[in-house]
């Protein structure tokens, strides 16, 4: 039992992170439709911006206290992956805006080739791991037997605040409202007077915040990032995103959250299941499908081509 | 067609590019093509100098020739500069430019001012009249001899920098070529003179291994590209014609890998059991085929972009699966020592003498591939020309409207994904013994990922363009060893070009590009943009 609640916390300490991820999946595919097949690289270089102003901008004396370097840190990571997904939507994505839907695909799939291969290449000593800064104390804490890490206070916290805050942005604001009836038909939503474009390019940003900040998370957690770090989380969270419904906020959420329990779950129950760690995600993902092909939370999935 | 008087800058610049290749162009030696020696046009001045020949556009009224001359002149500058780069790279400073290359540049540079200066004229004829059937099978044979040795003096050329200006060169005359609207005509004639085109063709691909005279590593480079290109014929079968993303695609070649090596009598396999390898091959496929049906069931139901993923998981699910199941596949360690193929006493792995000429071993797998792709171009040309073919198509424009019009979907979809698995698996059974071995990390998502960006590259839904494709994707690689290390940003950066600038690919099906140079009504239902949204999609809670 003791067992089963451990890997219950780790499981939703793992969640947290996909579900922020899964969050800027489900939003860009909600608006146009289009599996930002590069959101895993977003997310890995949100890690290494904020890697970059610990390392390079934070002066010592700075650096130590964590009331000015996480935020720091944060807004680091923020800033760098806004800037990527910005400069990505407007060079590879809007021009293909209605080329036949293959071709945006293909084209994230080169541009998450480009930024892993640009931050292997470029970033000092990129091609090898980088230890990331500890910034929260390493020290844990016990509840009824299970061992909890602070920094996974801090993740769960962090991201679940970030969840309300976006769910209230797109319930009540007014760019939340135009996202709303972006996603809903783009043409009347023209036609009413809603900037598209910029609906989208927020929706861009509002993505890559989150994924920036679920990368820094990921860094403080496992002490170290690598360039290759973008891949299989981005693929864990948009199985998470399908598996609570794409496009569905909520869903995104509950999808990230259940998927995180079940991998722990299985890494520990099934046997051998570490070695078989990674495969989890893409069962769950095709049992979806099979099963309930809306996901979760989600409407019937429209057949259209 | 007439013939004028050419300007003065025009003859300036040919004297001065003339000159120039003639010319040494490094103050030092040790340069590749011997480019201190003066009155030898040694290494890129060559290239140069062909160049130079292009200024008979000025003198001929050819349709389309000033965008030709154009690409001549920008082409010879372009040459020039790279050696530049080479030689200040090598030497050490602009010193180590002797003057011959600065009168080249200059003369491109004339060239390329002329040339700005030609009257726009006529475009090239759309329409080519019917010639005499020698005329044409003449042009045919010597469009595929040009293509031959275009390849086969690349492939001798050694040094990382020549290589750059040969394709440099190579690029520039395709592009004027281009202008004059010959390819245009070629792609008349070859579906004109089809048969004789494919006759031509395969000849020239056997005659490949005879000019290498004895020299085993490009055929054995090619005898990887062949199982390559077999896979991307595949592909392109899903991608192109039924356009349906597939990302795990290597898994099914990986498939077809295993089982040619399980059943190969290696020392290592786990199955000890023996048939000839062209049961091996079938079972391959068929083993191949049968996996793409069990993935394709549950997930063809659904959009493409869904698809694209799942495969995406069934691939890597294949992979770790591999790396664990050790009892069957000895897990990461893989199956190595798959002996070469022997049949009726003549082992594929032997060289042989013929013509004069020795064959090393890969040439045999050289050989059974081009029968294998042979058959995947029957394969895929018969489809693509059927109702099945059809349908495929109207799958890939609107599923709704082919549903609509009594197309199975499903069924059709399912069969694209076998075909396609099974070819794969063929040529998997192929690659087990080309490389003697197989494990896990040979089929990782970057394998698909080449694939697609071979069908993607040469064009999706033509033959010649997954040819071309896989061929560019082997061949580059090992050519441009200098820039081996950012060989993945510049392919990354390749996809994001190519969708924008030529999403057609380069050598396209006619239908495929008109449907994406026309831009789409407003309004069309499919497309993104369009008005009614699929339900699910609005971003609420």
């Amino acid at each position: 039992m003791r067992q089963f609640l451990q890997q219950l916390v780790n499981g939703t300490v793992l969640g947290a992170t996909y579900g922020l991820i899964a969050l800027g999946y489900t939003m860009v595919y909600g608006i146009i439709q289009l599996i930002n097949f590069a959101h895993g690289e977003v997310f890995m270089v949100g890690a290494f911006g904020g890697l970059t102003v610990y390392r390079y901008w934070l002066p010592d004396s700075l650096a130590s206290n964590v009331w000015v370097a996480l935020p720091a840190v944060l807004i680091g990571a923020i800033a760098v992956a806004v800037g990527v997904a910005v400069v990505m939507e407007r060079l590879a994505y809007r021009p293909l805006r209605n080329a036949p839907r293959l071709a945006p695909l293909i084209t994230a799939i080169g541009v998450s080739i480009f930024l892993q291969e640009a931050v292997r290449l470029f970033y000092p000593g990129g091609k090898r791991q980088q230890a990331f800064p500890q910034m929260i104390s390493s020290g844990t804490f016990d509840v009824g037997g299970v061992t909890v890490p602070w920094v996974s206070v801090f993740v769960v916290v962090v991201a679940v605040a970030l969840m309300v805050g976006l769910q209230v942005f797109v319930k009540t604001t007014k760019t939340g409202k135009a996202m709303r009836a972006t996603s809903q038909d783009p043409e009347s939503a023209k036609l009413i007077g809603i900037d598209v474009d910029r609906v989208i390019v927020v929706t861009f940003v509002l993505g890559a915040a989150l994924a920036a900040v679920a990368g820094v998370m990921q860094g403080m957690r496992f002490a170290q990032i690598d360039f290759r770090i973008g891949f299989l989380a981005g693929l864990k969270a948009f199985t998470a995103a399908v598996l609570g419904g794409i496009g569905n906020i909520k869903g995104a959420v509950l999808g990230g959250f259940l998927l995180g329990i079940v991998e722990a779950l299985a890494t520990q129950y099934v046997p051998h299941g570490s070695s078989w760690k990674d495969v989890w995600a893409f069962v769950v993902l095709i049992g979806v499908l099979v099963v309930r092909p809306g996901g979760l939370l989600g409407e019937r999935v429209a057949t259209r081509a | 067609m007439n013939t004028r008087k050419p300007p003065a800058l025009a003859v300036a610049g040919t004297a001065a590019l003339v000159a120039g290749s003639l010319s040494p162009w490094a103050t030092f030696a040790g340069y590749p093509g011997k480019m201190s020696l003066g009155g030898f046009p040694g290494g890129a001045r060559l290239f140069c100098l062909l160049l130079a020949t292009g200024a008979v556009l000025f003198v001929l009224d050819l349709g389309g020739r000033r965008r030709a001359a154009l690409a001549v002149g920008i082409g010879a500058a372009a040459v020039v500069a790279v050696n530049f780069a080479g030689l200040m790279d090598h030497g050490g400073g602009i010193g180590s430019v002797a003057w011959g290359a600065w009168l080249s540049l200059a003369g491109a540079g004339l060239l390329t001012a002329a040339a700005w200066r030609l009257p726009a004229g006529t475009p090239a004829p759309k329409e080519w009249p019917v010639l005499p059937v020698a005329v044409e099978v003449a042009a045919v044979a010597a469009a595929v001899l040009a293509l031959l040795g275009a390849v086969v003096w690349g492939l001798r050329i050694n040094e990382s920098s020549r290589f750059v200006s040969f394709l440099v060169f190579v690029a520039f005359v395709s592009v004027a070529v281009h202008h004059l609207g010959v390819f245009e005509a070629l792609g008349v004639l070859f579906a004109r003179r089809q048969r004789i085109a494919l006759v031509l063709g395969g000849a020239a691909a056997v005659a490949f291994p005879f000019t290498q005279q004895g020299n085993a590593y490009w055929i054995r480079v090619f005898a990887s590209i062949g199982v390559f290109a077999v896979a991307a014929i595949g592909l392109n079968v899903v991608v192109g014609l039924a356009g349906l993303l597939d990302l795990g695609y290597v898994a099914f070649f990986g498939v077809g890998a295993y089982v040619g090596a399980l059943l190969s009598n290696a020392a290592l396999t786990t199955v000890h059991f023996h048939v000839p390898f062209l049961f091996v091959v079938l079972l391959g496929g068929c083993v191949a085929a049968v996996f793409g049906l069990v993935i394709g069931t549950p997930t063809l139901r659904l959009r493409g972009d869904y698809l694209a993923i799942v495969t995406l998981g069934f691939g890597e699910i294949f992979r770790i699966t591999a790396n664990n199941w050790d009892g069957l596949t000895r897990g990461p360690n893989g199956i190595s020592g798959i002996p070469d193929l022997a049949a009726a006493g003549f082992d594929f792995g032997e060289s042989h003498a013929l013509f004069g000429v020795t064959l090393p071993g890969f040439a045999n797998y050289y050989f059974v591939e081009l029968v294998l792709i042979a058959g995947a171009i029957l394969v895929f040309t018969r489809l693509n020309d059927s109702r099945i073919g059809r349908a495929w198509v109207a799958i890939r424009e609107d599923e709704v409207a082919a549903a609509a019009s009594g197309i199975d979907t499903i069924r059709l979809k399912l069969m694209a994904f076998a075909i396609g698995a099974f070819l794969a698996g063929c040529a998997g059974t192929v690659n087990a013994h080309v490389t003697t071995q197989v494990s896990p990390d040979s089929y990782t998502f970057l394998e698909s990922i080449l694939l697609v960006a071979a069908v993607v590259l040469g064009g999706m839904g033509t033959v010649p363009g997954a040819l071309l494709g896989s061929t560019m994707l082997f061949v580059l690689p090992e050519k441009l060893r200098s820039f081996q290390d950012k060989r993945l940003l510049l392919f990354g950066a390749a996809l994001i070009l190519v969708m924008r600038f030529r999403p057609e690919g380069l050598v396209p099906s006619k239908r495929r590009r008109r449907e994406l140079r026309e831009r789409a009504p407003e309004g069309v239902p499919g497309l993104p943009g369009a008005s009614g949204a699929p339900p699910g999609s609005p971003v609420a809670g």
